[in-house]
């Protein structure tokens, strides 16, 4: 046993073992939180109120073993960014508000066979091509057009609807969560407003941090792995970030209103109103898992169509089909979600809302729930890193059931907030840098997003996928670099 | 009386001051579309909307809503608010016994107001997503009323 702790304040971790420290449980606080990080990302984490918020976490009803914060932690609204925690799916409650606001905003990865050398002096091209025909920013519009009768249906069914239509093959469905639609989603259960606001947008990037990034494979660290999720070095693959845009915006909103008005008790209970929860059983629980529910089925047709609109891109820069540059999805990864799951707990099976804001699932290998592709070697995670720094494929670790109920980090976490950034640094500048220094092109919609994204504002990327890693909650198999980035 | 963005690692705030409730809340709505985007142009018609609520805070939240729910529809950032009336419960109402407890009452907080529409083609502007309830405050002060609002980017 170790007795080392770490003063933040007005709160005191003590190290549990390497990487891992608690703050215990003390007043209202219903367990334990937990941080997995090295000193050198808890220096960082103490900064803000990512801390405070965890521990805020804690309160909430039927939250199980300890809510656990990620190296990339930062001060998010009512939970941390980063933050894991699973609560009792008969006994405890779900909450809108920790899964936030872009229901399933994620990450996906395709592949091609294209190499760095044969990219190489047709950066320029391929950055305007995409940013000219994927849709970015505000009020830039969609892939598809659509009337509310599509919106319902992709709600429904989820990337099934866009394999249907022309914008995927059913090998994409193949190596997505859930294979690209969520059971149990209920269209009915997401409000007029939010389909409003969806239909506009349906294959967009938005704004913020979403981008997309085409990469080179500078590093594989593990070759069995490496080839299982076909990566190689100086492979060139893309990385799409965005979530499910307003609609998701709005349905998160339209359920955190609900709870105020029909559930005030259990939200007088909780220290921050942005954690707001309907207690499970009770009809809202159920209206807003099938809306969060139906959400992730649009986000995840948001990221198809982005990714077969990006294959369309390549056959025209590079002049020849996307299957013969083997365009093929890697995995789509969701980190902001909440998902019924099945974990042992003290030596007996419980159902949970496993609540993931800003963390990823990763499932080790023979996880039943890990896709047939990939069952043998664990589930793929993709950790973005940021437009100047190197991006990361991770496999779901051995001790992430037991650890962090299946889950690891998400990105690299923010440092800086973006009135700072915007002081700090000029978008132009950021651009010219990334291209001269390091043969990054990138292209936006608004300057001003360049500058709040700029590197300096994340953490260390590589910090947060060594902690990771030597946790074995998410293992190191490959890492990448940026050579195309566009954003809103 | 007016607002100022303040820092936060991942998203905005707002701190808005104003001598009455309508104009706090105007503040609060000009301090969102700052954070959408840093130089606003003349474009653009007015436009009216109503807000309706069960509380104060619940209409402040409800009004920004509005706002962003508007601008995904409209395809306009709203400007340049203006806040023209904001009613609370009826002092009577709270005698009678029609309807208290009634849910499905009209909510007692109302607010009516304007803005300009700035078609989205004609600006450099970046997504809120949310309005959030995390650190809300609305609070009565000495010369009038204090907001401040954590917006989610």
């Amino acid at each position: 046993m170790s007795n080392t702790t770490f003063e933040a304040g007005d709160i005191t971790l003590e190290q549990v073992r390497e990487f891992v420290w608690e703050i215990p449980q003390e007043g209202d606080m219903r367990a334990p939180a937990r941080v997995l990080a090295s000193e050198a990302l808890l220096e960082e984490i103490r900064e803000d109120k990512t801390l405070e918020q965890i521990t805020n976490t804690t309160h909430l009803p039927g939250i199980t073993n300890y809510a656990i914060c990620m190296p990339d932690g930062h001060q998010g609204y009512g939970f941390p960014v980063g933050g894991v925690g699973a609560l009792d799916a008969e006994n405890g409650c779900i909450s809108p508000g920790a899964v936030g606001y872009d229901i399933n905003c994620g990450v996906r990865m395709m592949r091609t066979n294209l190499t760095y050398d044969e990219l190489q002096g047709r950066e320029e091209e391929l950055v305007d091509s995409l940013f000219a025909n994927i849709p970015s920013g505000l009020g830039g519009g969609g892939v598809v057009e659509a009337g509310v009768d599509t919106v319902e249906e992709i709600l429904e069914r989820g990337v099934d609807w866009a394999l249907e239509n022309g914008h995927a093959v059913e090998d994409d469905l193949l190596h997505c969560e859930d294979e690209g639609m969520r059971e149990g989603a209920d269209p009915g259960k997401v409000s007029q407003k939010a389909k409003d606001r969806g239909k506009n947008q349906i294959g967009s990037l938005g704004s913020g941090n979403h981008f997309l990034e085409v990469q080179r494979v500078t590093d594989v660290f593990d070759d069995e792995v490496g080839e299982a999720y076909g990566l190689e070095t100086d492979q060139i693959v893309v990385l799409i970030h965005c979530g499910s845009r307003g609609l998701g915006h709005q349905t998160c909103n339209d359920y955190l209103r609900k709870i105020e008005q029909q559930h005030q008790g259990l939200l007088n209970q909780l220290p921050d109103k942005e954690l707001a929860a309907a207690p499970a059983g009770s009809q809202l629980a159920e209206d807003y898992y099938g809306a969060m529910n139906a959400a992730i089925n649009f986000a995840w047709v948001n990221r198809q169509l982005i990714m077969h609109r990006t294959r369309r891109v390549f056959e025209r820069v590079f002049d020849r089909s996307w299957e013969a540059m083997d365009m093929h999805l890697l995995y789509d990864v969701a980190h902001n979600i909440a998902k019924k799951e099945t974990h042992t707990v003290g030596g007996d099976e419980r159902e949970l809302y496993v609540h993931r804001k800003g963390a990823t699932r990763a499932f080790p290998a023979g996880h039943p729930e890990v896709p047939a592709a990939y069952r043998d070697v664990g589930q793929p995670v993709i950790i973005p890193g940021s437009m100047g720094a190197g991006s990361y494929v991770l496999r779901g670790g051995e001790h992430s059931m037991d650890l962090t109920f299946g889950s690891t980090a998400h990105g690299a976490g923010r440092l800086m907030s973006r009135t700072q950034a915007k002081n700090e640094f000029w978008g132009g500048d950021v651009q010219d840098e990334l291209e001269d220094q390091q043969q990054i092109y990138v292209k936006a919609q608004s300057g001003a997003t360049v500058a709040e994204e700029a590197p300096g504002v994340y953490k260390d990327v590589d910090e947060v996928v060594r902690v990771s890693d030597a946790l074995g909650i998410g293992d190191k198999v490959a890492r990448t670099f940026p050579v195309c980035n566009i954003k809103g | 009386m007016g607002f100022e963005l303040r820092d936060h690692t991942a998203d905005v705030a707002v701190a808005a001051t104003g001598g009455s409730l309508e104009a706090v809340f105007a503040a609060v709505a000009d301090g969102l579309a700052a954070c959408s985007t840093d130089e606003i142009p003349d474009a653009g018609e007015r436009f009216s909307l109503t807000v309706a609520a069960e509380s104060r805070e619940a209409l402040l939240f409800d009004y920004l809503d509005e706002l962003i729910y508007l601008r995904d529809v409209r395809a306009e950032l709203p400007v340049d608010h203006r806040v023209e009336s904001i009613t609370g419960p009826r002092v009577e109402a709270a005698d009678s016994d029609a309807d208290g407890d009634d849910p499905t009452a009209d909510p007692p907080w109302e607010l009516t107001a304007t803005a300009r529409g700035v078609p989205l083609t004609e600006l450099d502007a970046r997504e809120v997503k949310a309005v959030t309830y995390s650190e809300m405050r609305l609070e009565n002060v000495a010369d009038g009323w204090e907001a401040y609002v954590v917006f989610d980017i």
